[in-house]
């Protein structure tokens, strides 16, 4: 009632292009992380050839985080897990929102069975936690890339199947959808300017919390030792494997830790703090 | 309204000054609001009429700047200060708040919201129930005690609030824009509860756009324009014979009054099959049925209003026309001519049809793809309804709404429709933007030949636009009234 109070047009403040500074900060951390873990791998030593030699060597200017109890490269070894856990989660995101989002809006728009069928799968994924699937699919695949990432996926496709469908209803049954439908516009224009851009702030959102979720159920995985297994390099493994040391060679767990750290305080950061109409 | 805690004062406010950053909204002088003669405000949005009524009550939101002086008796108030009036709420001052439905609290039966505002209320006494009862069934409304609000029709609603917000006893109530949205049945009654609040001795602030209204009110009518009093002077003398052209232009712009050449277009008469022909079609919603057997032909050119007290139907049967509700039973079936997008509908709430968060452009040229239509048709329409193609690149919320509907008459109007069916479109705009609007509406109607069909509440509306007409009373009957051969003509409403 209010906002016929005052003309919205006299007050409509200056549209801000500016974005807050957590954001940016957030993003060029993130950035930084990235480039380490696409040019590590590409110019750091093998993060397996062992020198038995170099046993639990202290960080140097060469070996900024110094060497395992191995002797390999730990700032090697990080590279590779950063890029693997950034890849593993990028694409388990990806699947888990294409899959939950085409699910949703397909429930939202068909209705009935497709709509019961959709929901009752959701419901049996929802009933089991999250981690207990990617453990049963862990289980059965015994510990391969691919079971990991398929686990992740099914586990967190749930989330934006429930989200999706309850906005595109909402949407979809607005007067706005209706005017389009007697416009006869299709579709295409219905995804394209009525539910893209009222889902994508709502998706954003999700996926940076899943990239978290993903990358910690990973490590939380690999720390458990169910995950992917040794001599593979990641985070989660690193930390385990680091625990036996940590008095004599601390950087050995440090370094996994501030990873995992940045990540997370990162891909939260990223999230826009705007309110969503 | 008889227990006004001591003798009636009168109101006196000095002067009044408004500003949003250098922007002033609001700068009355001598504003006087005598016990027993009612005050009325009228002028069209934005004029800041609303705004004078929150800064007299103290409820300006916090970004307005106000100044000036307010005096009750021996009281003297500043303005400035929002705090200093507010122990006086609900017991010495009221508002009745635009939209009651909304104001009301939808999780809150009906007794106990109109309860709280009582002096003697505390948690769980029956006093204050007793009293809210009471009022309740003054009001008429003594089978609603404990409805929830969202079950009650818009008229209720608005009693409802109105028993909520005087509960308290206060002199000085002030309503803002309470025709907002209710039938002429129910506007009647809302006007007698506040001439019996006048004749109590009370104090009584109307803003409003409805001049009905306003004479019914009698008392002192100010016209407010662009923040400044334009007339002022007693109601039927300013109403009547206004002596400010904008005064003039206010009155010539009520539907009774209209005269625009589309009025006297005859339509078309040709044998041509119906656009859409409906068969013995019924409808009810539970044990409530909205019209049952009826049957109804709707003609190329044809201009159909649907009428009827607030929630008899209407939408749902023009809906049910344009096949976007199912019916219970019998057949409605389209014409060649009226497929393929020739159908249209214009919303009452324009901002609720368009896509939020894109700009109004990229959906227009949407349609224009769709349909084949070129730039220069899009530009000729925008210049009809007088409107710059910068507009285009706004999104819907951030154009008033006046502009957003001739924008949606605009889209309407691309793909050449053979009927539009206007769904209250001009109900939440104010007398001078309605005519605009309806305006550029009726004469896009008349030049390309296509049908209309209006639903409203307002019967000087559909008199003036329409020959034909369904009336729905609510109780499932529907009556279908033709003056066909003659357009209805200028002033010969109700």
């Amino acid at each position: 009632m209010s906002t016929s109070l005052v003309q919205t047009e006299a007050l409509a403040p200056v549209a801000t292009t500016r974005k807050p500074l957590v954001r940016i900060a957030a993003a060029m951390g993130l950035l930084t992380l990235a480039i380490f873990a696409i040019t590590g791998p590409l110019l750091l030593p093998d993060p397996a050839a062992q020198d038995l030699s170099r046993y639990l060597e202290p960080p140097t200017l060469a070996e900024p985080l110094g060497r395992d109890d191995y002797g390999r490269s730990v700032l090697s070894r990080l590279a590779h897990a950063t890029r693997l856990s950034l890849l593993l989660a990028a694409a388990c995101v990806a699947t888990a929102l294409v899959l939950g989002t085409a699910a949703g809006i397909a429930a939202a728009w068909a209705g009935g069975w497709v709509d019961a069928v959709l929901r009752a799968i959701s419901e049996a994924f929802v009933a089991v936690p999250a981690l207990l699937v990617v453990l049963l699919v862990s289980a059965l695949a015994s510990g391969g890339l691919w079971a990991l990432y398929l686990g992740l996926a099914l586990a967190q496709w749930v989330e934006y199947f429930r989200v999706v469908r309850a906005r595109s209803a909402l949407v979809l049954g607005s007067p706005a959808v209706e005017a389009a439908g007697l416009l006869r516009l299709g579709g295409a224009h219905v995804v394209r300017r009525h539910l893209w851009p009222d889902l994508r702030p709502l998706l954003t959102t999700l996926a940076s919390l899943g990239m978290v979720t993903s990358i910690l159920a990973m490590s939380t995985l690999g720390f458990v030792k169910v995950g992917l297994q040794p001599p593979r390099a990641e985070l989660g493994l690193m930390i385990t494997e680091s625990f036996p040391y940590y008095d004599v060679a601390p950087w050995m767990s440090l370094a996994p830790v501030g990873v995992l750290f940045l990540l997370t305080v990162c891909f939260l950061g990223l999230r826009s703090t705007k309110e969503t109409r | 309204m008889s227990r006004h805690l001591a003798a009636a004062h009168d109101l006196v406010v000095p002067r009044a000054v408004v500003r949003h950053g250098t922007t002033t909204l609001v700068d009355v002088a001598d504003l006087r609001i005598d016990a027993g003669h009612a005050l009325t405000i009228v002028g069209e949005s934005g004029s800041g009429k609303s705004v004078l009524a929150h800064a007299l009550m103290g409820t300006l939101p916090p970004e307005l700047v106000a100044e000036g002086t307010l005096e009750v008796g021996s009281l003297r108030f500043d303005l400035a200060d929002r705090g200093g009036r507010r122990h006086l709420w609900g017991r010495r001052m009221a508002l009745l708040p635009q939209e009651p439905a909304l104001a009301l609290d939808p999780t809150m039966r009906v007794r106990h919201q109109v309860a709280e505002g009582a002096a003697v209320w505390k948690p769980r006494a029956a006093s204050a129930l007793r009293l809210a009862d009471e009022r309740l069934d003054h009001l008429g409304l003594a089978g609603a005690r404990s409805a929830y609000p969202h079950t009650l029709s818009g008229g209720m609603a608005q009693r409802v609030a109105y028993a909520a917000a005087t509960i308290g006893g206060a002199q000085l109530l002030i309503v803002d824009e309470p025709s907002k949205g209710l039938d002429g049945d129910a506007v009647d009654r809302l006007a007698g509860l506040l001439a019996a609040h006048v004749e109590a001795g009370g104090l009584l602030l109307t803003i409003t756009h409805d001049l009905r209204l306003a004479r019914r009110l009698g008392g002192q009518v100010l016209v407010m324009r662009d923040a400044v009093v334009l007339e002022r002077g007693p109601a039927d003398q300013v109403l009547s014979t206004p002596v400010h052209p904008y005064t003039a232009r206010l009155l010539a712009a009520e539907p009774s009054r209209w005269r625009f050449p589309w009025m006297t277009t005859p339509e078309p008469s040709g044998e041509e099959a119906p656009l859409v022909a409906a068969h013995s079609i019924s409808k009810a919603y539970g044990d409530a049925p909205l019209f049952d057997d009826l049957s109804m032909e709707i003609r190329a050119g044809e201009r159909w209003a649907i009428t009827g007290p607030s929630g008899a139907g209407k939408t749902t049967l023009g809906n049910a026309l344009l096949r976007l509700t199912s019916v219970d039973r019998g057949t409605v079936a389209h014409g060649p001519t009226a497929h393929g997008g020739r159908l249209q509908k214009l919303y009452q709430d324009p901002a609720l049809s368009f896509p939020a968060r894109v700009p109004l452009g990229v959906g227009l040229r949407d349609v224009m793809r769709r349909h084949d239509v070129d730039e220069a048709r899009l530009g000729s329409l925008l210049a009809t309804v007088g409107l710059p193609r910068d507009v285009l690149r706004r999104r819907p919320d951030q154009v008033s709404g006046g502009e957003l509907q001739r924008i949606a008459i605009v889209r309407a109007m691309l793909p050449r429709p053979a009927l539009v069916f206007a769904d209250e479109a001009t109900s939440r705009l104010d007398l001078v933007t309605q005519q605009m609007t309806v305006d550029t509406l009726m004469s896009e109607v008349v030049a390309s030949g296509c049908a209309l069909l209006l639903v409203t509440h307002d019967r000087g509306l559909a008199a003036s636009l329409t020959s034909r007409a369904v009336s729905l009373n609510g109780g499932g009957e529907a009556e279908i009234v033709t003056t066909a051969a003659q357009p209805a003509m200028p002033g010969s409403s109700r």
